[in-house]
């Protein structure tokens, strides 16, 4: 029996104090319930929760009950609810998708949060917290990173923990040995004596390819700190992303933006500009969906679960680290 | 006799060896054999799989510009899976 609307408003007039004070109860209204994915003309009181739990995790005093004086409720999980703030703005609980930086830097964006031995600590990339492999363990961090107005120590938010180095490839291929040098030089002679068409060239071995650019610190107070990402909400879970996975971050620079995994098995010379060319093996590759600024973004799926850790791009492309490389490097988990 | 059974012999262990040789490599591993010396071509930033508009995997190599020649001196194919080249631009930390 569908109810009329001023029913619906008289009952949630007199229930919505006692809702609000239910764990997790941000808000409350009147809307259409959704059942199965799909809106139905029923009204119903619509609870908004900061996470929806199963009846068996909550007090029975916190269940919402399924109805009241005979009217259908629903919940609905959508985060904690602030007042819009930008994410270049200065949060204090920090969140994932806004400015943050090593003093050095001009900014890039907080990840996530990730637990390292148990504690929650900030996931960003290296060239975000440790400035390209120039810093110490224990440097500040700050939030909203230097280019957005951050400070030390008024908006130091964490210390550098630890970070994965970068290996930058030679900008010149021949070595510079002496010795080797010289022994090539022999050879060569040699070489032109028996008129051979040989000739050698010793070479400066390759630096091993990256699988990351990653960085961790640890907030000053873990309630500094909120376990979500703005604009997405709370992190489902972590997961593999495949070529054609829809994916989604939000950053410091473009905000919000979604994309989908055009290459994988991706191996991708990275431009850190001053000569310095890293290679990366093993990366997903999306569309455009981040600009400068964004580095550092956590990746999601459609599932609101973890896949990467977003770290350059051109015009048209982004380059994200796989989460699994991410979180074997720093020994890190959610 | 026995030199017939010879020969049956040899002609199957050829067949055998030839079947193996045809038998075609994952495009990752087709891939991971060829990148070294993709990526040592002038311009190249990036070599992945991707799709191509009919969802068959191709191998893509991005390059840093419009570059003919390099496009010219890339292969068409390697082993049997098609090679496609795109303007992707210089990959910079972002």
């Amino acid at each position: 029996m569908p109810h009329d609307l001023g029913a619906v408003r008289n009952m949630l007039k007199n229930a919505a104090a006692d809702l609000l004070a239910r764990r997790n109860v941000v808000a409350t209204g009147v809307g259409y319930k959704v059942a199965q994915g799909s809106r139905t003309e029923e009204l119903c009181v619509v609870c908004s929760v900061t996470r929806k739990l199963s009846v068996a995790q909550l007090a029975s005093r916190d269940v919402i009950p399924a109805t009241i004086d005979g009217i259908p409720t629903d919940v609905v999980q959508t985060g904690r609810i602030r007042a819009l703030q930008p994410p270049t703005g200065r949060h204090r609980p920090a969140l994932g998708g806004i400015s943050i930086g090593h003093g050095s830097i001009t900014a890039g964006t907080l990840g996530c949060l990730v637990k390292k031995d148990g504690m929650l600590v900030i996931l960003s990339n290296n060239h975000v917290l440790a400035n390209t492999n120039d810093a110490e363990a224990g440097d500040p961090i700050l939030q909203p990173g230097p280019i957005d107005g951050g400070r030390f120590p008024d908006d130091q938010i964490a210390d550098l923990t630890e970070f994965v180095p970068i290996n930058f490839r030679e900008p010149e291929p021949p070595s510079r040995c002496p010795t080797a040098r010289a022994v090539i030089a022999a050879l060569n002679m040699l070489c032109r004596a028996i008129s051979s068409n040989t000739r050698y060239q010793v070479v400066t071995l390759d630096t091993e390819d990256n699988l990351v650019d990653a960085a961790i610190a640890t907030p000053l107070e873990t309630t500094m700190v909120a376990d979500e990402i703005l604009d997405i909400g709370i992190i489902q879970g972590v997961a593999e992303a495949d070529l054609g996975s829809a994916v989604k971050k939000s950053g410091r620079t473009t905000g919000l933006t979604t994309g989908e995994i055009l290459q994988v098995d991706v191996t991708s010379d990275v431009d850190y500009g001053g000569g310095r060319t890293a290679r990366f093996r093993d990366q997903l590759l999306a569309g455009p969906m981040s600009q400068g600024g964004d580095s550092g973004s956590a990746v999601l799926d459609d599932g609101d679960n973890l896949v990467g850790l977003l770290f350059a791009g051109s015009d048209n492309t982004t380059i994200i680290n796989r989460i699994s490389h991410v979180f074997s490097a720093l020994g890190v988990r959610r | 006799m026995r030199l017939t059974a010879a020969i049956l012999l040899m002609a199957l262990a050829t067949a055998a060896c030839s079947e193996t040789r045809e038998m075609q490599s994952s495009i990752q591993e087709v891939r991971a054999r060829h990148v070294d010396r993709l990526m040592a071509t002038p311009g190249v930033v990036s070599v992945g799989i991707g799709r191509d508009d009919e969802g068959t995997e191709v191998i893509i190599v991005g390059l840093d510009q419009a570059r003919a020649q390099t496009v010219e001196s890339l292969p068409a194919s390697l082993e049997g899976y098609t090679v496609r080249t795109q303007v992707v631009g210089k990959i910079t930390p972002q």
